[in-house]
C-alpha cells in the first residue's frame, strides 16, 4: 500500500470501515442463508487504500486464474458509490445449482445447465453484494441504488474494468473478504471498490458513525 | 455479582463500541483481548465473570476460544457478539456452551439486558437463587 494513499484515512477510520464491512458481510450471509441452504464461513475483512496502478496488480493477484473464475459484478450509486465484485472458482455455479435444486423441486428441465448456473451465480451475487452494500449504507445513514448484477464473461480483464470505472489519477478503497461455502468447499472473494469521489463523504460518515458510540 | 468483564474482539473499534454500551455506574472492571488465544490466556489470568466474544478473529477464532473456555470452566458466561448471524453459526455457538448470542453492532439495551441475565445466572450458579 502506498504510504500517501494510506494517509487519506486515519487508523481509526480504517478500523471503523473494517468493522462496518465485517458487520455488513455477516448480515449479507445471514440473508443468503434465508434463501438457500448454505453455510458461509467468514474471514476477517481487509481494507486497503490503493492507487489505481496498485489496484491493477492487486486485482491480478486476487483474481489469479481468471480464465477459470466466475465474476459477478454489481455497481452501486449514491454518496457511497462503487462496484461490488464477487469472485468464485468455475465450479461454484454447479455447486450453487445443486444446492438450489434441493431447495426448489420445480426447476425447469428445459433450462440449460449453463443458464441455470448463470442464474444461480447472479442470484447469489445480487444477495451478497446488495445486502452487504445495503447494510453499509444503512449504518452510514445513506442509501444506494443498484445496477443489475452481471457476469463478467470470458477471460476477465482487470484493465478494462479499471478503465471503465476509475480515473487513473484516482485512488480506490478496496474492501476484501474471503469466504467459504463450507459444505461445498467453494472459496469466494468479495471486493467492494469505491473511488475517490466517495472518500470525503465516507470519512465524514465514518466519524459520525463512531460518534454515536461516544 | 458481576465485577469483571472481558471483551474479546480483534477490532479495536468493535471493542470501543461495546465498551460504550456497558453501564458506567456499575463499577465494572473491563478488560480487552484481541483474539481467541489472548482471550483464553486472559481468562485464566483474570477470571472475568462475563466474556463478550467475537467469532471471526485471527490467530484463534471465537468458536475455538469459546470451546476451550467452557472446557476450563463449564459455568463460564460467554456472550457471543458477532455479525455472523447465520442459523448454523448460532446453533454451533449455543452447542458449544455460549450463554447467548448478540448481533453486531452492539446496542446499549441488548448489552444491558444480557448483563442482567448474566447476573441472574451467576446467582443461580452460586446458589443465591
Amino acid at each position: 500500500m502506498n504510504p500517501e494513499s494510506t494517509k487519506m484515512f486515519s487508523v481509526d477510520e480504517k478500523d471503523i470501515l473494517q468493522e462496518i464491512m465485517n458487520i455488513a458481510f455477516g448480515n449479507a450471509t445471514a440473508d443468503l442463508a434465508e434463501v438457500i441452504d448454505i453455510y458461509v464461513q467468514l474471514s476477517v475483512p481487509e481494507i486497503q487504500i490503493l492507487y489505481i496502478k496498485e489496484l491493477s496488480d492487486f486485482l491480478k493477484s486476487a483474481l489469479k486464474n481468471a480464465a477459470t473464475t466466475s465474476i459477478i459484478e454489481q455497481k452501486f450509486q449514491g454518496e457511497f458509490k462503487g462496484s461490488g465484485l464477487l469472485v468464485f472458482p468455475e465450479k461454484a455455479g454447479r455447486c450453487l445449482v445443486s444446492i438450489l435444486d434441493n431447495n426448489k423441486s420445480n426447476s425447469s428441465e428445459n433450462t440449460s445447465t449453463a443458464a441455470l448456473e448463470k442464474g444461480a451465480l447472479l442470484e447469489v451475487g445480487n444477495i451478497l453484494i446488495g445486502a452487504c452494500v445495503g447494510k453499509i449504507t444503512e449504518l452510514l445513514n445513506t442509501f444506494a441504488t443498484y445496477s443489475p448484477p452481471q457476469i463478467l464473461q470470458e477471460k476477465f480483464n482487470e484493465d478494462t474494468l479499471l478503465a471503465e470505472f476509475y480515473d487513473p489519477l484516482q485512488t480506490a478503497i478496496v474492501m476484501k473478504t474471503v469466504f467459504t461455502f463450507k459444505q461445498e468447499d467453494v472459496d469466494g472473494l468479495l471486493l467492494l471498490l469505491t473511488n475517490q469521489e466517495s472518500i470525503g463523504w465516507l470519512k465524514k460518515a465514518l466519524n459520525k458513525f463512531i460518534e454515536s458510540y461516544e | 455479582m458481576i465485577k469483571k468483564i472481558m471483551i474479546v474482539d480483534d477490532s479495536p473499534v468493535a471493542r470501543r463500541m461495546l465498551k460504550t454500551c456497558i453501564p458506567k455506574d456499575k463499577g465494572y472492571e473491563i478488560f480487552e483481548a484481541e483474539n481467541g488465544k489472548d482471550g483464553i490466556e486472559k481468562f485464566q489470568d483474570l477470571k472475568p465473570d462475563v466474556i463478550f466474544m467475537d467469532l471471526t478473529m485471527p490467530v484463534l477464532d471465537g468458536y475455538g476460544a469459546l470451546e476451550q473456555i467452557i472446557k476450563l470452566d463449564k459455568n463460564a458466561i460467554v456472550i457471543v457478539t458477532t455479525a455472523d448471524i447465520q442459523p448454523k453459526s448460532i446453533e454451533t455457538v449455543m452447542g458449544l456452551g455460549a450463554f447467548t448470542l448478540l448481533k453486531k453492532p452492539a446496542k446499549a439495551k441488548t448489552i444491558q439486558d444480557a448483563l442482567a441475565k448474566a447476573e441472574l445466572k451467576m446467582k443461580e450458579i452460586s446458589g443465591e437463587l
